[in-house]
């Protein structure tokens, strides 16, 4: 079995080369508006300074393709945008590089080493910091279900009563146990701690109360896009979702959308180096720009996410109105950030060690959930 | 011509020649078949080999904490496992965490028992400050709360073992307790069980469909002539020739709340607007949109048959006094048997498995055994687990496989 492999492998490695003509970098990355940002903000400068091609490809996040493809032999992927679990988990299981941090990644402009110019420690060594996003809730304010006042609130998600009609939330756990917990009037400092006991299973309550309720009821997302795109075409009134896309929506399709920000979960997003991958070294340097001060700002040029670097948001500060796009014109994007102080007065941070421990149980339970109720 | 033997012109033994030819005419055959042989053999048979060997396999584990496992297995699992068994633990954690390897067992030990992944992190950064005098179970107990908990230390153990039919248990909602009997696990963690009755009920439920849509159309196209007939065959086989990605996209337009149906419906004011039919991300959307992908199966397998059927049969049992209902049952219907049976089969066996089409339009209650397959591919890369599931999927559709040969015989498939 292993010959076989191994001569597999070989017919590969003669028939790469010829594939191969200029430098390039293979990055893989949500889709969307979002990849759309990374690709202007700084893939597409980056392509311009270096001359090495970069090639944006899409995923739905999970490290399955990583994993089939070091067991192959054959990996296509060079670097890879990643959820905080799955630095984890890739890390551990050695699919991704090792990174020595203040080595590897350039100072702040005023010489700050990188790994205090960044908000947060990395929460595996594989892991560079990119943003920080929400996870947050939109409604359609054309939508006839509303009364006067609109949802303000992370309960008002979950008061069909009051907002009668049917809500969109992640198809995963991750996400959708906390917000039930913050609705149900759990502090958000203590919602990690409270899950385990018995957490869990009051989350999934207060969510079956939501989803079998007469006025209300669920149905799931999986693709970033979906969100936005449920609630233009009314199939949903309220869906949790990432805050850049629902922004991008508003400004750039100019749906009338609007976010709560009460009960949000502020989360990290990573970029990780796929080990043994095809261009290792180019992807190196790509990363290394992509995740300077320079690069990370440029993206939120394109996109309402807040750059992982401090000295990121200086640059954008003062330069404001830093985003901009043909339909809504100049913006200034310091307001709409995750982190704005007017959206943080109630949000969670989510914990990726969480996730990286308990998502298997916690999965099954919440599978066997969703098939009885959903 | 004296002891009666028949030569060939060359003075061969005839039978002796007569074997020559045929072995070569066999040789022959055999290399012209040899591409296609050698190509399922890379795969299909390989790969179905080692998903087999990959559900029961565990050497990977079993290596990385070798000299953990020859010592865990004496412990009975009563209390907490003896002071010797923490030791070679501890020291294989250190060697492994020297070589960089401990991310991997706790990747695995992390599917046996959740927590394990961020508890064997936590000891190792720890494993320098321990006092190699003894002591050992106290001093992990120390590091963190969990190792108190003499659940690790049973699923430690259970993880070592180099093969294990546990995700077999687990496919069926069971567990191996710790004293080895198998039980049944929690309640509010029992999916398995319930999508495989899913799949056998949408399986079966989509065989049944897809047979009264296809019988009718079926017999049409056998007694059209043939211009007409031909036509029909184009309606029947377009579909069949379109992307199945396509097809199921276009019925989730079709069976929005917001889609084509729905507006359709509330236009000719059968349903009223606020209460608009819920026809996708559910059973019902499922059923649809696999129906109607699967529809030709069953249309061409019975079409082969009942094209065979002279229609002077049915002349001949109406002139002799029977209804037309009569004719149909007592004639018609038995002759078409074994096309209902080929078509049944095929349906059935291609709905068991289907993935694509609950997975885009059934929604949570209607994702079916293949949807959680995908899932432990793909989100939890638990894959011994996947594979598992993957096998009882198989072996039940060769058991099916196998009642069909017996009853029907495999030799009455066609397909046109």
């Amino acid at each position: 079995m292993q010959r076989l492999t191994k001569l597999i492998s070989l017919a590969a490695l003669l028939v790469a080369p010829s594939l191969a003509t200029a430098a390039e970098v293979n990055v893989v990355s949500w889709g969307g508006a979002y990849t759309e940002s990374q690709k202007l903000g700084y893939g597409d400068p980056y392509q311009e300074m270096s001359g090495v091609q970069v090639n944006w490809l899409d995923y739905q996040g999970n490290l399955d393709s990583i994993k089939s493809q070091v067991e192959s032999g054959t990996i296509t992927y060079d670097i890879i945008d990643v959820f905080a679990k799955d630095t984890i988990t890739g890390c551990d299981e050695g699919y991704f590089v090792e990174f020595d941090f203040d080595n590897d990644f350039p100072p702040a402009p005023d010489g700050t080493p990188a790994s205090q110019d960044f908000f947060a420690p990395m929460p595996s060594k594989c892991a560079v910091g990119n943003i920080l996003y929400s996870w947050n809730y939109a409604y359609h304010t054309d939508n006839i279900n509303f009364p006067g006042t609109y949802p303000s609130t992370i309960g008002d998600f979950f008061d069909p009563d009051k907002y009668p009609g049917k809500r969109s939330i992640y198809g995963s756990a991750m996400s959708n146990l906390e917000i039930a917990l913050m609705a149900d009037g759990v502090p958000s400092s203590e919602v990690y701690d409270y899950m385990l006991d018995n957490g869990i299973d009051r989350a999934l309550d207060k969510l079956t109360e939501l989803c079998t309720h007469p006025k209300g009821g669920c149905i799931t997302w999986s693709a970033g896009a979906q969100p936005p795109e449920q609630l233009v075409s009314g199939e949903v009134i309220m869906a949790t979702g990432w805050n850049g896309r629902h922004f991008n929506a508003i400004q750039k399709e100019g749906s009338p959308l609007k976010m709560v920000w009460d009960g949000q979960l502020l989360d990290y997003e990573y970029f990780a180096l796929v080990n043994g991958g095809p261009n290792q070294e180019e992807a190196m340097k790509a990363l290394q720009y992509f995740t300077s001060t320079e690069g990370l700002a440029g993206s939120a040029k394109h996109i309402a996410y807040a750059p992982f670097r401090i000295s990121s948001l200086d640059v954008i500060t003062a330069a404001e109105p830093w985003y901009y796009s043909e339909e809504s014109g100049p913006l200034e994007i310091m307001p709409h950030m995750p982190t704005a102080p007017v959206n943080t007065e109630n949000y969670l941070l989510l914990d990726p060690i969480f996730w990286a421990d308990n998502e298997t149980e916690i999965n099954d339970q919440w599978d066997a959930w969703k098939s009885n109720t959903l | 011509m004296t002891n009666g033997e028949i030569r060939t012109s060359d003075g061969e033994l005839l039978s002796v020649k007569l074997k020559k030819v045929e072995s070569r005419k066999r040789t022959g055959a055999l290399i012209l078949v040899l591409p296609l042989l050698l190509f399922i053999i890379i795969t299909y048979i390989f790969p179905i080999i080692q998903m087999l060997q990959r559900s029961v396999d565990n050497t990977q584990m079993n290596d990385l904490l070798n000299n953990t496992y020859q010592v865990i297995q004496n412990w009975d699992g009563s209390d907490f496992p003896p002071e010797e068994v923490v030791k070679t633990f501890y020291n294989d954690l250190k060697y492994l965490s020297e070589n960089k390897l401990h991310g991997k067992i706790a990747v695995r030990l992390n599917y046996e028992k959740g927590g394990f992944s961020s508890l064997i992190k936590k000891t190792v950064r720890k494993l320098d400050s321990f006092d190699t005098n003894g002591n050992y179970l106290q001093q992990f107990k120390e590091i963190h709360k969990r190792w108190a908990d003499q659940e690790y230390w049973l699923a430690l153990k259970r993880a070592t073992v180099p093969y294990h039919g546990r995700k077999y248990l687990a496919s069926f909602d069971f567990k191996q307790d710790f004293d080895g009997s198998i039980v049944r696990i929690e309640e509010k963690k029992r999916i398995n069980v319930t999508l495989w009755l899913r799949t056998i009920y949408v399986a079966l439920g989509v065989t049944l469909c897809c047979l009264i849509l296809a019988y009718p159309i079926a017999h049409l196209l056998s007694v059209l002539p043939t211009r007409y007939s031909n036509l029909l065959m184009i309606c029947v086989l377009l579909p069949f020739w379109t992307s199945l990605l396509v097809r199921t996209s276009s019925w989730m337009v079709l069976l929005q709340t917001q889609g084509v149906l729905n507006d359709f419906l509330v236009f000719l004011g059968i349903v009223a607007d606020e209460n608009r039919l819920e026809l996708m991300y559910n059973m019902t959307g499922t059923f649809i949109a696999m129906t109607q992908i699967l529809l030709p199966f069953m249309v061409l397998p019975l079409y082969s048959v009942m094209k065979t059927i002279s229609p002077s049969l049915m002349r001949a049992a109406t002139s002799m006094g029977a209804t037309p209902f009569h004719a149909f049952r007592k004639i018609y219907f038995p002759l078409t048997y074994a096309g209902i049976s080929a078509g049944s089969i095929l349906v059935f066996v291609l709905a068991i498995g289907y993935y694509i089409t609950p997975a885009l339009v059934g929604g949570a209650k209607g994702t079916l055994i293949s949807n959680r397959i995908a899932y432990h591919m793909q989100s939890t890369l638990d894959w011994s687990y996947a594979t598992a599931m993957a096998t009882i999927l198989l072996v039940g559709v060769l058991v099916v496989y196998y009642v069909y040969n017996r009853v029907v015989g495999i030799d009455n498939m066609r397909l046109g």
